[in-house]
């Protein structure tokens, strides 16, 4: 005979997968990630754009071979040095190097020979300086080779041994990993309530809709719970776990350099989130038990709801400074782990203590939480009428039903 | 009815919610493969008994047993139950609820899928089965109900209320279909507000008011242990008006121009109310009869009343 449980859980996979709500955000969830990383890649393409230099040589005695000039290969170097991609183009006459200018083909027009250049529309900064550094680089060694000097001498003047530099104590660029742990604590937030609220309705219909009864003629109530938290919550898990791949192939695509905490953080937010939804669904179901009427349902969830509405606010207002003392103990605290210990995971400023004692609480309370849950529940499941108090159902030692 | 083997049996079972007395010492024997009406009115404690039978409701004193035993979960999956507030989920497909139901009670996938299509077939279901329940009409909805209590082919039916929002026609069928089951071998305890309703299905009845046992036994023995008869004749001429009752302990409920209606005491023959009737006139139409069962239960509830 299949476990009750199983049955169950299984029941509440099919209905839930089935709707296309599920379908949709799934989809929307994993999209609007990748597409993030897509764009952030093509926004970084940007960043290090190509430019194009039109040179004209028709006014400068000697050669006319691009290479060749003083002025081509200091912007060359300069660009290599500056991580800039800079395309010279050779034209005979300045008219001809206007007409492309005008057409947007090349960014700026430099006449070496009339020692001008010529912009379109406005200057462009990064541009415009290496040009300017580049020709005061090319006049300077004009310059030196005039006075005497050989090549070696003036590339010892032009290209000094630059200063070694030291950083004591340098800032850590976590930028990234905070806004990642930020966007975790949202998708957990967001997947925990969603997929409680699910656990939590669904309680309350099979009591509106008398179901209960039948149900309970064969199962038993901790049974049920369980099937349905499980049920639930791997639906939960599936989009959730999808999302965080989605979330790593877009950081991969895009280009930027993350802290490597978060190839580790990230995957490791699926394992907060199983335990996050444990304990809080565990209480939704609960607090569905308490009620007879769907218009209840939220009332009984309040102080759940407003727990981890706390949790979910700790995580902003000391995420931004996840090292601190009050970050690392609220980060341990198992109703606030979830939401905190991935954030600080993915900045790399949990150390390995902090996750194995968050982790061993949570499990603790989790597994805590399920025993208490089902014993109560059993005793709640069946009541009608009022909705029933927290302080009240702990107390209860028989069933009110009649 | 001793020599029907008793197979669920309720015995002294007491049942206190805060100030109210749900249940006070309730004891009921259902024979194997008979159907057995639990009777009273609303409130009367029908359903807080049924509840117990399903272990739905810990009681504070008193057993329940099935053949003898305590009963266990293993036992109840051989039960069906109907609660009288109906439970199904409604945007569950029609079939998909017939197997989980039939699954939850024990079946293997196999065999739950093909007690679904049967039963499907039988309730007239079949071409349905895709649909979400809250699609289907009260009606059929009440025959999916009555099949998530009959697919895992159980040993014991606890119907709440069967009959409650079926039209006439619906009642019929669905009576049919329990003797049917009964022949199978199934054993039946279905409650009712609606006394008469139940009474040319079941043999033997339990009336409860007010958490207690007021009256139980075969229905015909019942009604016919009343303390009274009913007379109502019709005359062809003669003046009804007029008529004065032999006895003082003979009580007229009803005149019309021809027709008379008499509460007799049940010592009292057919023989002396035709008598006494024809007294008046030629009788064109007499009938006597012993109460129905919903008086009978009025009467002794009001005895009840009384001590």
């Amino acid at each position: 005979m299949t476990d009750p449980s199983l049955l169950v859980a299984r029941r509440e996979v099919i209905q839930r997968v089935r709707r296309p709500s599920f379908l949709v955000i799934t989809g929307l969830l994993v999209v609007l990630v990748l597409a993030g990383g897509v764009i952030a890649a093509v926004v970084d393409d940007d960043s290090s754009p190509s430019h194009d230099v039109g040179i004209v040589t028709s006014g400068e005695p000697g050669s006319t071979d691009l290479e060749d000039l003083g002025f081509v290969s200091a912007l060359t170097n300069l660009a290599a040095a500056d991580d800039t991609d800079v395309v010279t183009t050779g034209f005979a006459s300045r008219s001809d190097a206007e007409g492309a200018l005008a057409a947007g083909r090349i960014d700026v027009v430099v006449d070496v020979g009339a020692r001008t250049e010529t912009w379109q529309g406005s200057i462009d900064d990064s541009l415009g300086s290496l040009v300017d550094i580049a020709w005061q680089a090319s006049a300077s060694a004009d310059a030196a080779r005039a006075a005497g000097l050989n090549d070696a001498q003036i590339s010892d003047i032009l290209s000094p041994e630059p200063l070694a530099a030291t950083v004591i104590d340098p800032d850590d660029d976590d930028t990234v990993g905070v806004l990642v742990g930020f966007a975790s604590a949202i998708l957990l937030f967001f997947s925990i309530t969603t997929f409680g609220s699910y656990v939590l309705t669904g309680v309350v219909e099979e009591k509106t809709t008398g179901v209960i009864e039948v149900l309970l003629s064969h199962v038993r109530a901790h049974q049920l719970m369980a099937g349905k938290v499980v049920g639930i919550g791997a639906v939960a898990l599936v989009q959730f776990a999808a999302t965080v791949a989605a979330a790593l192939v877009s950081l991969r695509i895009s280009g930027i350099e993350v802290p490597t905490e978060i190839w580790v953080g990230l995957p490791a937010t699926i394992g907060w989130f199983i335990g996050g939804f444990l304990l809080y669904s565990t209480l939704f179901a609960l607090a569905g038990s308490f009620v007879s009427r769907m218009e209840d349902a939220q009332g009984a969830a309040a102080p759940i709801t407003a727990a981890f509405m706390i949790g979910y606010i700790l995580v902003f207002t000391f995420g931004s400074d996840p090292t601190s003392t009050v970050a690392r103990v609220l980060s341990v605290l198992p109703p606030f782990a979830p939401l905190l210990m991935p954030l600080r995971m993915v900045t790399g400023a949990a150390a390995v203590v902090d996750v194995a004692v968050a982790a061993v609480l949570l499990v603790l309370s989790v597994v805590g939480m399920i025993r208490l849950a089902g014993s109560i529940y059993a005793r709640t499941l069946l009541h009608r009428g009022s909705r029933l108090r927290w302080r009240d159902a702990l107390r209860r030692t028989e069933s009110l039903t009649g | 009815m001793g020599r029907l083997h008793t197979v669920l049996r309720v015995d002294g079972v007491s049942k206190r919610f805060g100030a109210t007395q749900a249940l006070d010492e309730v004891s009921l024997a259902v024979p194997s493969g008979r159907i057995v009406g639990f009777l009273g009115p609303n409130g009367s404690g029908k359903t807080t008994t049924m509840r117990a039978i399903m272990g739905l409701v810990a009681t504070d004193q008193g057993s329940i047993t099935w053949h003898g035993e305590p009963i266990t979960d293993e036992m109840r999956h051989r039960f069906g139950y109907m609660p009288a507030e109906r439970g199904m989920y409604p945007k569950m497909r029609v079939r998909e609820q017939l197997v989980y139901f039939s699954r939850l009670a024990g079946s293997g996938r196999v065999d739950a899928e093909n007690a679904a299509d049967h039963w499907l077939a039988r309730m007239g279901l079949t071409e349905r089965a895709d649909d979400e329940v809250q699609a289907l009409s009260s009606g059929n909805q009440q025959r999916l109900q009555l099949a998530i209590s009959l697919v895992h082919e159980p040993d014991l039916l606890v119907l709440d209320e069967p009959f409650s929002g079926l039209d006439p026609v619906a009642v019929e069928t669905m009576k049919a279909l329990l003797v049917e089951e009964v022949e199978r071998g199934v054993t039946v305890l279905l409650s009712s507000h609606q006394l008469d309703l139940v009474s040319d299905v079941c043999r033997d009845v339990v009336i409860v008011n007010r958490g207690r046992v007021v009256l139980d036994g075969a229905v015909d023995g019942i009604r016919r242990r009343a303390p009274t008869r009913h007379v109502v004749a019709t005359v062809a001429s003669g003046d009804v008006a007029a008529f004065g009752v032999p006895d003082p302990s003979w009580e007229v409920v009803g005149r019309a121009e021809h027709e008379v209606r008499l509460r007799i005491p049940s010592d009292c023959d057919a023989e002396e109310a035709f008598a006494a009737v024809a007294a008046i006139g030629p009788v064109v139409e007499f009938a006597f009869s012993a109460p129905a069962l919903s008086e009978v239960f009025i009467e002794s509830v009001g005895e009840v009343g009384r001590s």
